[in-house]
């Protein structure tokens, strides 16, 4: 058997006299896959407490721990089994509850989420599979001045473009669009190249007659079923840019798994009849990064666009809800002519775990936070009203909750969520295991 | 008990595949649709059909012939074929649909490393059926909505061994003439197989359009895929056809499955082709009046359309595809999304009766004049 990329994995017992050994594992094999030192150490911390915790916790646990080089990443990969309301602790709201002066067994796992550049928990039955990462340092790129030039000789995809094209087109997509609608791996070009090489996003690059960037539009799939977008950018006038672009996507996706396909950030250069609107979110803090052109997007009030489109046929399905969603649900559904029966569930909260464990992805640079339920404890609105509170004492001004309406138990949480202060502003048809519900709070 | 490893177990181009997820049945689309009827004009199906015959076949079939199994390769109805084409019987082979023969005709002539060359923008189950069996399907865009024969023979290295050709093509209609055909057989010069699949033959009524069951007698290589589904209206039944030389049959009859088509459909079949000139024709009338009514309209409402061969027609529609689908859906019709065909934006529609048509263009309209 081949291992991909010479991943390194370890399997061991949660005792705190392996710590050593763990440490040595990730921080060598980390330097060994090219990581800088300060990243490497800090991923040798971040598994380190991860491993004392679950000595604590778990004692003698089998734990299989997997290093791997994502290109442009480290990868660790701690797969143990356990109960998932253990991991309250990597909530982003924990801090409230741990420290000094305050319970300090969980401060590991808080300090281990924290000293990531992203982490993951997933649940496979009962396994836990605990991913952090460490991105590589890339060099950044800030905007310079331009002004768009006709296009010259026809502009045309092109296929598999070459890196240093790929570096220019992101060069370019900074400088001439406001910074709140740059994917954010444009900043740091050699990211976004390496993120194309391994497939972890996907590249359509546009050039014109003589060879010269003219657009660019990524997407990747964050769900089996749905494949989201950003762009498209373009740099030149005249050609057909944008619409050349989200055809090579169409023609890309639409044989795949994918079943819908949203923006993530859609630029005002898109083809509005390629796409249905699903609504508007406001944006957090709109570009903190990099200079902002006098488009008045620096100022409040800014929203972003959320489109979609279905990429088969529907035939429609059934979907959970909370009683307080189901007129908003109603009504969403009506308006986007998708048929769903809408089953209700409630749940009064006796069988449900402890603790509660949100997944939080951030967006800083925009203020945006996205929420998502792992597990639903029974201190789920408690859990609710401390990451709100900890996501506005840290500047984020647009949170947002997704739910899978797949799942019952998810579907439930729209309770707590509408007594934390939320509401329901879309529907993401089929960007889950099934639909999607977007809350907003405030 | 042991997980299944189905990570080892199934071959990567397997488990990467995306499965065809056919809609669900009509009740059940009509109930969450809300529509006390559903026109069905996303699968090219002869809403006329079938001929008489067929009827008096499916009326006299004795039950008891149920418990029987069919006979195992159409030994009947080869021979009706052969009589009706003028060739040995041995030539054909009859599937279940022409589906089935495609597999047949794949898995005869590819093995691990092979390629298939044929369009990007055709019916799509020559590149599934490649690609889920681990062979590359090589997709040569269309050029002005037709076949490309110099791409596809450029296109062409030693690994090739079949180019698939839709004549008409699913789902823009489009041709090639006899000139045509012939100058891109005499190219591949027997290199390859040649698959003519002409599902849609007995719709087109054209002059130079050229007939693959004379071709063949030129060129052995040619494969020509033929089926009851669509001018014969027997889709539910499943019978489709190939025909070729004598000695490629006898290839494609090795990797074919046996007793896959059933009694009740080989006599249909059979019932279908006998004195099947009037039906024909009265299938092109409603079919050339349908492309009347509604050629004009997409005209006035300034729309982009595609209507050549065949019993359907395309056209582009100022919103997702899929989004014009659900709308019509809730009006009781039900038109083929083309996204996946690599055509965003645009619907198929079937060409059907008057009255359905005339449903078909009240709801068109009403959806879009709402949006306008
Ligand atoms: C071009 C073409 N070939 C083959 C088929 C398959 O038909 P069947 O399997 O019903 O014979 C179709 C049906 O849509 C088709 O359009």
């Amino acid at each position: 058997m081949q291992v991909r990329d010479h991943s390194v994995s370890l399997r061991l017992a949660a005792e705190a006299r392996f710590i050593l050994l763990v440490q040595g594992v990730v921080e060598q094999g980390a330097a060994a896959f090219g990581l800088d030192r300060g990243k490497a150490l800090r991923l040798t911390m971040a598994a380190e407490e991860l491993l004392s915790h679950l000595a604590e916790t778990s004692a003698g646990v089998a734990v299989d721990l997997t290093l791997t080089p994502g290109g442009w990443c480290v990868r660790a990969d701690f797969s143990f089994v356990a109960d998932p309301s253990d991991l309250w602790a990597m909530n982003l709201a924990a801090r409230e509850d741990i420290g000094p002066g305050r319970s300090m067994d969980r401060l590991g796992l808080l300090l281990a989420a924290r000293m990531s550049d992203g982490f993951e928990i997933r649940l496979d039955g009962r396994v836990v599979h605990l991913e952090l990462r460490q991105d590589h340092a890339y060099e950044a790129v800030t905007p310079r001045p331009v002004r768009a030039a006709d296009a010259r000789g026809e502009v045309r995809v092109v296929d598999d473009p070459e890196p240093a094209l790929i570096r220019e087109a992101c060069a370019l997509a900074v400088d001439h669009y406001p910074a709140h609608l740059v994917n954010e791996t444009f900043f740091t070009p050699g990211k976004a190249v390496q993120m194309a090489d391994r497939g972890d996003m996907t590249v359509a690059l546009a050039v014109d007659g003589t060879g010269a960037p003219a657009g660019l539009m990524t997407w990747r799939s964050p769900s089996e079923r749905s494949v989201g977008f950003c762009g498209p950018y373009v740099f030149v006038r005249g050609g057909g840019t944008a619409g050349k672009l989200e055809e090579w996507m169409f023609a890309a996706v639409a044989r795949t798994r994918a079943v819908s396909l949203f923006s993530e950030l859609a630029t005002a250069d898109l083809t509005a009849e390629n796409y249905e609107l699903l609504g508007r979110l406001p944006l957090g803090r709109p570009g903190l990064r990099g200079a902002m052109p006098a488009d008045g997007a620096g100022q409040e009030g800014v929203e972003l666009d959320i489109l979609f489109r279905h990429l088969r046929e529907d035939s429609g399905r059934a979907v959970w809800t909370h009683p307080a969603l189901r007129p908003f649900l109603e009504a969403a559904y009506d308006q986007l002519v998708l048929m769903r029966d809408i089953r209700e569930v409630d749940h009064a909260g006796a069988d449900l775990p402890e603790r509660s464990v949100f997944s939080a992805r951030l967006r800083p640079e925009l203020g945006i936070a996205t929420l998502a339920p792992m597990v639903a404890g029974r201190d789920a609105d408690q859990a609710v009203a401390d990451h709100v509170r900890t996501l506005t004492h840290d500047g984020y001004r647009s949170i947002l909750f997704r739910l899978d309406l797949a799942h019952g138990w998810q579907a439930a949480l729209a309770g707590s969520l509408v007594r934390g202060g939320f509401a329901p502003r879309l529907v993401l048809p089929d960007a889950g295991k099934s639909d999607m519900v977007v809350f907003l709070h405030g | 008990m042991a997980d299944l490893d189905l990570r080892r177990l199934v071959p990567a181009h397997v488990r990467s595949f995306e499965s065809y997820r056919p809609s669900n049945p009509d009740r059940e689309l009509m109930r969450l649709y809300g529509v006390d009827h559903l026109h069905r004009l996303n699968n090219n199906e002869n809403a006329l059909g079938p001929p008489p015959a067929v009827r008096e076949a499916v009326e006299s079939f004795p039950s008891g012939v149920v418990t029987v199994y069919p006979n195992g390769d159409c030994f009947d109805l080869r021979h009706s074929l052969a009589g009706r084409f003028g060739k040995d019987p041995e030539r054909f082979l009859v599937g279940n649909g022409s589906c089935e023969v495609i597999a047949s005709v794949i898995k005869a002539f590819c093995g691990e490393g092979d390629n298939i060359v044929t369009a990007d923008r055709t019916f799509a189950v020559y590149e599934w059926v490649a690609e889920f069996s681990g062979i590359k399907a090589r997709l040569i865009p269309l050029r002005d909505m037709a076949f490309d024969p110099r791409g596809m023979l450029d296109a062409m290295d030693e690994r090739t061994k079949i180019l698939f050709v839709c004549n008409p093509n699913n789902p823009t209609g489009t041709y090639w003439d006899r000139a045509t055909m012939d100058a891109f057989l005499d190219e591949v010069d027997g290199r390859a197989v040649v698959v003519i699949d002409e599902a849609y033959f007995e719709y087109v009524d054209r002059e130079d359009y050229p007939d693959g069951m004379a071709l063949m007698e030129r060129h052995p290589n040619v494969i020509v895929f033929r089926t009851f589904s669509k001018m014969y209206a027997l889709a539910a039944l499943r019978v489709g056809y190939l025909c070729g030389s004598a000695a490629v049959v006898d290839m494609v009859r090795r990797t074919h499955v046996v007793y896959s088509v059933n009694t009740l459909a080989q006599r249909c079949a059979e019932a279908a082709l006998r004195d099947d000139a009037p039906f024909i024709a009265a299938t092109r009338t409603m079919v050339r009046e349908a492309r009347e009514r509604l050629c004009p309209m997409f005209d006035a409402m300034g729309l982009e359309y595609i209507a050549n061969e065949g019993n359907y027609l395309m056209v582009r529609v100022p919103m997702p595809d899929t989004l014009m689908y659900r709308k019509l859906m809730r009006e009781g019709i039900m038109v083929r999304t083309m996204t996946g065909f690599r055509f965003p934006n645009w619907i198929r529609v079937s060409l059907v009766q008057g009255p359905v048509m005339e449903d078909f263009c009240r709801a068109f309209r009403r959806v879009l004049d709402k949006t306008a």
